[in-house]
């Protein structure tokens, strides 16, 4: 028995898998937004007063809204409230859809939301009370970072057992990824907090494995939560297999052999030996193959289906957010090369690398992933198909400005850093039209974010019924879940 | 890919090969890491921070101070830090053998801090940065960092602490500033980063 043909004998019902992981689903899902909002009005706040220290509005004098608070606040709330929460829900969803069979834990996994969501706000309230590890990406004093890493054991285990008990046959390109992401994540995670608690590990140790983590945060957890959806959604909404598995094959593991080495590129000339830096460089570099090998895939699957991109929200932002992957891994190669580094290192140039990868790559496929998901979850659709498109483009526009302007401004700043002529205090001159582009831009960022939060909560609260349910199970039924089994044996 | 026991064994082998190199290998090497006697002197170095500075490395910490300022001297061939004059010498594991917690830092918004308390000696000039960074003409997108000051009623003699502040800043007659007890901790903190000690690993750069 499969999905797809129970979906199309009851039409209108939803099939007992979907019933089976709505609840955990959405709840995730729900934190999911409500911590994308509270990161943008952080990140609103932060990128004002690193333009504005003294205005009135950037609330300078208050210790706890200070940059050097909000500003980690709007990291941890994006990358652990806002992409691994959606992250968790899409791979619920997403596993027990390949499983072929109701999802028998989900009183789990909502206790695990539950946790997971306590470690979240303890973290952050934390942070803003300034008890923080001083790590980059691992703030979280222990006790929440043990918190958060409980919850996540908890979902993680009735993930697994979602894995356990599916239907016998090849695993789908997206599996490979959520399972991957899974264990690498509660690996790393519980290594960098236990060896980085009190005591830490010896000193230079410490951003050893600081940025072996960061890396392996983004290259081996942010990552495949965004490819995991964008291999299932693309060849679901063109309604075509994935091209090549051998393609998918050759990214998958590219990516879990170099994941975990590329953080040292952000310390290029750090305190450690010279091998240590170069593995980082070299796998960065590296890191293209299995990129090209992942976008080439996504074209190929895509081809002769563009059209969709106008028509269909979904594919729109998640082909977007699949092309922002080949940009921010191109970049990511050159800015790691040691002649570029030597420029582009501590500067805004790096800063915005990073959020741009956070933004445009993984939330983008994620905003992707949600439109999809939720309507066939509730059986609704969305409300207001504006609130959609004024999304798309206030993100769009804001993350280019953000992105141009701090990689301009981060170029003039690396080539003043350069040249120790020019005084510090030189350059905060010269950054600030930069710095204002930056604020506009990030202030579209967040309307679009708020404007997505809002069509997410109409969608809960005011039953639309489908009116284009015929097309809604038509496409289902064309499922690539068997398709994509097929893939695999050819 | 059919077997999931084959993804199990490639996901934990592959990962695996980044934390041997990059958690077990650094977590042994460096734990046998020894001070450095001078040949002349008998001297040990690096010394490591003491007393309040550690405090006040929670509070540099807690303040975010390590998202704009950086904590390392990259070599001649890799930037121009020491030109600069932000060290003599690029720093190595050694330096940082004794530190609870450390701030590489990722960005240079800020000047980059390895040496400060060899480059800036006097506490005064700390807390009027602090206070208010316009006021010694340095960093125009750093935030001042009022929390760690109290204005308060001077009684009988004033503080040995307090800010000399002037122009705008100046606090009203019978009053003054007077860093809090975590305000100082940070500037004992800044006052002990210096990291200009000789190591046989890092030779001095020579022009």
């Amino acid at each position: 028995m499969s999905i797809t043909s129970e979906s199309s004998v009851t039409k209108v019902e939803l099939s007992p898998i979907d019933r089976s992981v709505r609840t955990p689903v959405l709840l995730f899902f729900g934190s999911a937004v409500f911590w994308l909002v509270l990161a943008s009005l952080f990140f609103l706040l932060s990128s004002s007063q690193i333009h504005k220290p003294d205005s009135w509005w950037t609330l300078p004098g208050i210790p706890w809204l200070s940059y050097g608070r909000v500003y980690p606040a709007f990291l941890n709330c994006f990358v652990y409230g806002w992409v691994a929460t959606a992250g968790i829900a899409l791979g619920l969803w997403l596993l027990s859809r390949f499983s072929a069979a109701p999802f028998r834990h989900p009183v789990l996994s909502i206790y695990g939301w539950g946790v997971w969501n306590i470690g979240l706000v303890s973290g952050i309230v934390c942070l803003l009370a300034g008890t923080t590890t001083g790590r980059p990406f691992l703030e979280f004093p222990p006790y929440a970072a043990f918190i958060l890493f409980l919850g996540f054991a908890m979902v993680g285990l009735s993930a697994i057992s979602i894995v356990w008990r599916r239907k016998p046959g090849a695993l789908y390109i997206s599996e490979w990824y959520l399972i991957g992401g899974f264990l690498w994540f509660a690996w790393m995670y519980s290594t960098a907090n236990i060896t980085l608690a009190n005591p830490p590990v010896p000193g230079a140790a410490q951003p050893a494995i600081n940025w072996w983590y960061a890396g392996g945060l983004f290259d081996l957890w942010l990552t495949p939560i965004a490819l995991a959806a964008a291999f299932y959604l693309i060849p679901k909404i063109v309604e075509r297999p994935i091209y090549s598995e051998r393609l998918a094959l050759m990214g998958f593991w590219g990516l879990a052999l170099l994941g975990g080495w590329t953080g040292m590129t952000h310390i290029i000339g750090a305190p450690l030996p010279a091998w240590m830096i170069t593995a980082g460089i070299v796998a960065r570099v590296l890191m293209l193959i299995p990129v090209f090998a992942i976008a080439v895939n996504f074209h190929r699957t895509m081809k002769g289906s563009f059209e969709g991109l106008r028509d269909d929200y979904a594919l729109r932002f998640i082909s977007t957010g699949a092309m922002i992957y080949t940009v921010y891994a191109v970049e990511g190669s050159i800015v790691s090369l040691r002649s570029v580094a030597q420029f582009t290192q501590f500067t805004l140039v790096t800063q915005v690398h990073t959020q741009l990868g956070l933004i445009g790559f993984v939330s983008l496929i994620l905003f992707g992933a949600v439109y999809y998901i939720v309507p066939r979850l509730l059986d609704r659709q969305w409300l207001f198909p504006n609130l959609v498109t004024t999304h798309f483009w206030f993100v769009v526009t804001g993350l280019g400005l953000l992105y141009f302007s701090l990689t301009i401004g981060g170029l003039i700043q690396g080539f003043g850093l350069a040249d120790p002529q020019v005084p510090m205090i030189a350059m905060s001159d010269l950054l600030q039209p930069f710095l204002t582009i930056q604020n506009v831009g990030v202030l579209l960022l967040v309307i679009g974010n708020i404007t997505f939060a809002i069509a997410f909560v109409l969608i809960l609260l005011i039953s639309a019924p489908a009116k284009q349910r015929e097309v809604v199970v038509e496409e289902s039924d064309k499922a690539p879940e068997n398709s994509a089994a097929e893939v695999s044996v050819a | 890919m059919k077997r999931i026991t084959g993804l199990f064994w490639g996901v934990f082998l592959l990962f695996g090969l980044s934390w041997i190199g990059l958690v077990a290998y650094p977590y042994l090497t460096f734990a046998g890491l020894r001070q450095s006697k001078d040949e002349a002197t008998g001297a040990l170095s690096p010394q490591g921070v003491a007393g309040t500075a550690t405090q006040g490395a929670r509070v540099y910490a807690a303040n975010g101070c390590f998202y704009c300022h950086s904590q390392y001297v990259r070599d001649k061939d890799e930037g121009t830090d020491i030109d600069r004059k932000w060290g003599t010498r690029r720093t190595v594991a050694r330096d940082y053998m004794f530190d609870q917690q450390v701030f590489l830092g990722i960005s240079r918004l800020g000047a980059d801090l390895t040496n400060v308390g060899v480059r800036q000696t006097d506490p005064q000039w700390y807390y009027k940065l602090l206070y208010n960074p316009h006021s010694i003409g340095h960093e125009a997108v750093m935030p001042a960092y009022r929390w760690l000051f109290e204005t308060r009623q001077i009684q009988g003699q004033p503080s040995v602490d307090a800010v000399k502040l002037g122009g705008v800043d100046a606090p009203p007659a019978g009053y003054e500033v007077v860093p809090t007890a975590e305000g100082k901790m940070l500037v004992e903190y800044l006052l002990s980063l210096k990291r200009n000690y000789p190591l046989p690993e890092a030779p001095e750069a020579t022009e």
